[in-house]
C-alpha cells in the first residue's frame, strides 16, 4: 500500500517500511544493538532524503530507548548520576551537531556528508569488530592463552572535579563523562544513531563502569539525547517525518520483541562476526554509491514554493 | 455526472450562438492530498464555436510556481559530488499543453514561445557558465527530468473533439504534486497562432488530514511539532514496554 510521507515528500510502500522496521528491530533484539546505524542508511537506500532519515531515526530511537530504559529501571541497573552528567555533555553535543548539520545542509551537501560519516564509522567499527571476534575465536582454541586484564586505574583517574558515582562504585572526574556525552550527542545529531556502539565501550574501557549498569545507563542517556536531537532537528532543519517515525516505531517494537525471544544457537563471537559482516556490507554499498559513476548525472530539487 | 451533462447541453446551445468562442468546465474543482494520494486525473470539457473550421484549441495546465535547483554530479577526488549549477526561479511545478490539431502550421513556434516564457526566462546560473554546460543544456535537462517525473508534457496528450464543437480532455496528475491552484487555460487560436478566445478554470489542490496537520505544523510551528514528535515517541515507547510486560507476565 502506497503512502505519501508528508515531510520526506516521497511516496513509499507502507509494508516495505513496516518490514524494514521489523527486520532492523529483530536484528537489534538478537544482537542487543540499537539499530540506528543500520536503519538510517537503509532509509537512504529507499530514497528518503538523508536529512529526513537522520532526524526521523533520532525520533524512533527516542521511543525504543525509552521502552528499554523502563525495563532496566525495574532492575535498578541505571546509574542516574553518571547518566545525568553524560546527558549534560550530550545536549551540548547535540546542539553543536544540529548546527553543523544545518550549515552543511544549506550548502546542499548533506547527503554526501552523512554518507561519508557512515562509511568512516561503519568501516572502522565493522573492521574492528570483525578482527576482534576472529582473535577471540582463535584464542578460545588455544586455552592456555591468558586473557589481558582491564586496568583498574588509567589517565581518567588523574583529572580534577572528582565525584562519587554510587551505583557504579566509582570515584572519578566528571570531565570524561561530559566529553564522552558530548561526542555521542554529535554522533546522534549528524548520523541519526543512539551511539551505543561507541558509548558502551567508552563506559567500560574509559570510565571503568561495571557491566551491569552500563546498558541501562547508556539507554538513559540515549533517550534524552535522541529526544533533544529530534526537537532540535524539527526546529532547525524541519526534517522530522513523524509519520515515517510512527511506522518505524511500530515495526521496530514488534521486531525487537521477536528478536529478543529467539534463541540464537550461536556463540557471542559468532554473533559479533555476523553483525560485523552486516555492518561492512552496508558500508560497502554506501561507498560504492559514491564511487560508481551515477546513471543520472543531473538532478532537480525543488527548493521551495514561491 | 448530471453537472457534466447539463454543462454539455448548455454549452452546445451556447456554441451555436457565439462565434469564435470557447466555454468550459471541469468535473472537480478540489483535489485533496491525503497520505494515501496516489496520483489522480480530472476531466476538462466544454464547447468551441470556431468562426472558421481551421481554428485550433490549446489547453494548458499550469501548476503552482516553485523554484528548482539543477544539480550535476561531478567527480571530486574519486567520489561523485553534487554541484548546484543553476536555478529556475518561479516556474510551474506542473505544466502540460495540448492542441486539438497536432498538424497546426505554427506548432513548433508555439512550443518554443511557451517554453521560453514559462521556463527559460527564469534561469539563473550560479557561476560563469562553463564551456561544457550552456544554458541550452540546462533547459534540456530540466525538460527531460520534469518529463520523467510526469511534471511536464508538451503536446503528448490528446484533446477529444466531437463534431468540431464539443471537446473533452483528461489531465493525469502524478503521485507527487504541489498543493496550490492549478490553472487550466483553454485558448482558441487561428492558423497563425493568434488568439481568438479563451476560458480559464481553477482547480484547488490542498493537503488534508494527517498530511496537512504534519506538514503545516512542521513548517509553521516547528516548536510545537518538535515537542509533539518527542511526546508521541516517548508515549509509544512507554506503551510498548507496558504492553509486552503485560503480555509476558
Amino acid at each position: 500500500m502506497q503512502i505519501f510521507l508528508p515531510i520526506a515528500d516521497v511516496p513509499v510502500d507502507l509494508f516495505v517500511l513496516l518490514i524494514l522496521g521489523a527486520s532492523v528491530g529483530f536484528l537489534s533484539g538478537v544482537f542487543g544493538i540499537g539499530g540506528g546505524f543500520l536503519m538510517t542508511p537503509l532509509l537512504i537506500f529507499l530514497g528518503i532524503p538523508a536529512a529526513v532519515a537522520v532526524a526521523t531515526e533520532a525520533n524512533q530511537i527516542a521511543a525504543s530507548s525509552f521502552s528499554g530504559v523502563l525495563a532496566h529501571l525495574k532492575r535498578r541497573a541505571v546509574d542516574f548520576k553518571m547518566g545525568n552528567i553524560l546527558v549534560v555533555g550530550g545536549l551540548l553535543g547535540s546542539a553543536v551537531g544540529v548546527e553543523i548539520f544545518r550549515i552543511i545542509k544549506s550548502y546542499g551537501q548533506i547527503e554526501l556528508f552523512v554518507s561519508l560519516c557512515y562509511i568512516l564509522f561503519l568501516g572502522s567499527i565493522g573492521t574492528l569488530m570483525f578482527l576482534e571476534s576472529l582473535s577471540t575465536i582463535q584464542r578460545a582454541r588455544k586455552p592456555h592463552n591468558i586473557l589481558k586484564h582491564r586496568k583498574k586505574h588509567n589517565w581518567v583517574h588523574g583529572l580534577p572535579f572528582k565525584t562519587k558515582f554510587k551505583s557504579s562504585k566509582l570515584y572519578i572526574s566528571a570531565i570524561p563523562p561530559v566529553i564522552i556525552g558530548f561526542f555521542i550527542g554529535i554522533l546522534a545529531s549528524i548520523m541519526g544513531v543512539g551511539g551505543g556502539f561507541i558509548l558502551i565501550p567508552a563506559m567500560i574501557y574509559i570510565l571503568g563502569m561495571p557491566t551491569k549498569v552500563v546498558i541501562g545507563t547508556s539507554l538513559y542517556q540515549i533517550m534524552f539525547i535522541t529526544a533533544f536531537t529530534t526537537f532540535m532537528h524539527a526546529t532547525q532543519n524541519k526534517t522530522v517525518d513523524l509519520l515515517l517515525a510512527l511506522i518505524l516505531i511500530v515495526g521496530g517494537v514488534l521486531g525487537a520483541q521477536l528478536g529478543a525471544r529467539v534463541t540464537v544457537k550461536l556463540k557471542a563471537e559468532e554473533i559479533r562476526i555476523l553483525l560485523a559482516i552486516i555492518v561492512l556490507l552496508v558500508c560497502l554499498k554506501l561507498a560504492l554509491d559514491l564511487i560508481m559513476m551515477p546513471s543520472e548525472l543531473f538532478s532537480i530539487t525543488y527548493s521551495g514554493q514561491s | 455526472m448530471r453537472k457534466i451533462i447539463a454543462t454539455l447541453i448548455f454549452s452546445f446551445f451556447l456554441s451555436t450562438f457565439c462565434l469564435g468562442s470557447v466555454i468550459s468546465d471541469i468535473d472537480r474543482s478540489d483535489i485533496e492530498l491525503s497520505t494515501r494520494f496516489d496520483g489522480t486525473s480530472l476531466l476538462v470539457f466544454g464547447a468551441i464555436s470556431p468562426g472558421d473550421d481551421r481554428a485550433s484549441l490549446l489547453i494548458e495546465v499550469v501548476g503552482p510556481l516553485t523554484s528548482v535547483d539543477i544539480r550535476k554530479k561531478v567527480q571530486l577526488w574519486g567520489i561523485w559530488v553534487n554541484k548546484n549549477i543553476a536555478q529556475f526561479r518561479g516556474i510551474p511545478s506542473f505544466y502540460q499543453i495540448s492542441i486539438s490539431n497536432p498538424e497546426h502550421p505554427v506548432l513548433k513556434e508555439i512550443e518554443y514561445q511557451k517554453l521560453k516564457s514559462i521556463f527559460h526566462d527564469y534561469l539563473e546560473t550560479n557561476s560563469i557558465l562553463e564551456n561544457e554546460n550552456s544554458a541550452e543544456q540546462y533547459h534540456n535537462e530540466l525538460a527531460r527530468l520534469k518529463k520523467k517525473l510526469g511534471n511536464l508534457s508538451m503536446f503528448e496528450e490528446k484533446i477529444n473533439v466531437i463534431d468540431n464543437k464539443l471537446f473533452s480532455y483528461k489531465v493525469n496528475l502524478p503521485k507527487k504534486i504541489y498543493p496550490g491552484v492549478y490553472k487550466i487555460k483553454m485558448t482558441l487560436i487561428d492558423q497563425e497562432g493568434i488568439e481568438l478566445s479563451n476560458s480559464e478554470q481553477n482547480v484547488n489542490v490542498s493537503k488534508v488530514g494527517l498530511q496537512k496537520f504534519l506538514s503545516s505544523n512542521s513548517k509553521n510551528s516547528p516548536v510545537f511539532y518538535g515537542l509533539f514528535s518527542v511526546i508521541i515517541a516517548l508515549f509509544l515507547g512507554f506503551s510498548a514496554a507496558q504492553l509486552f510486560r503485560w503480555l509476558y507476565r
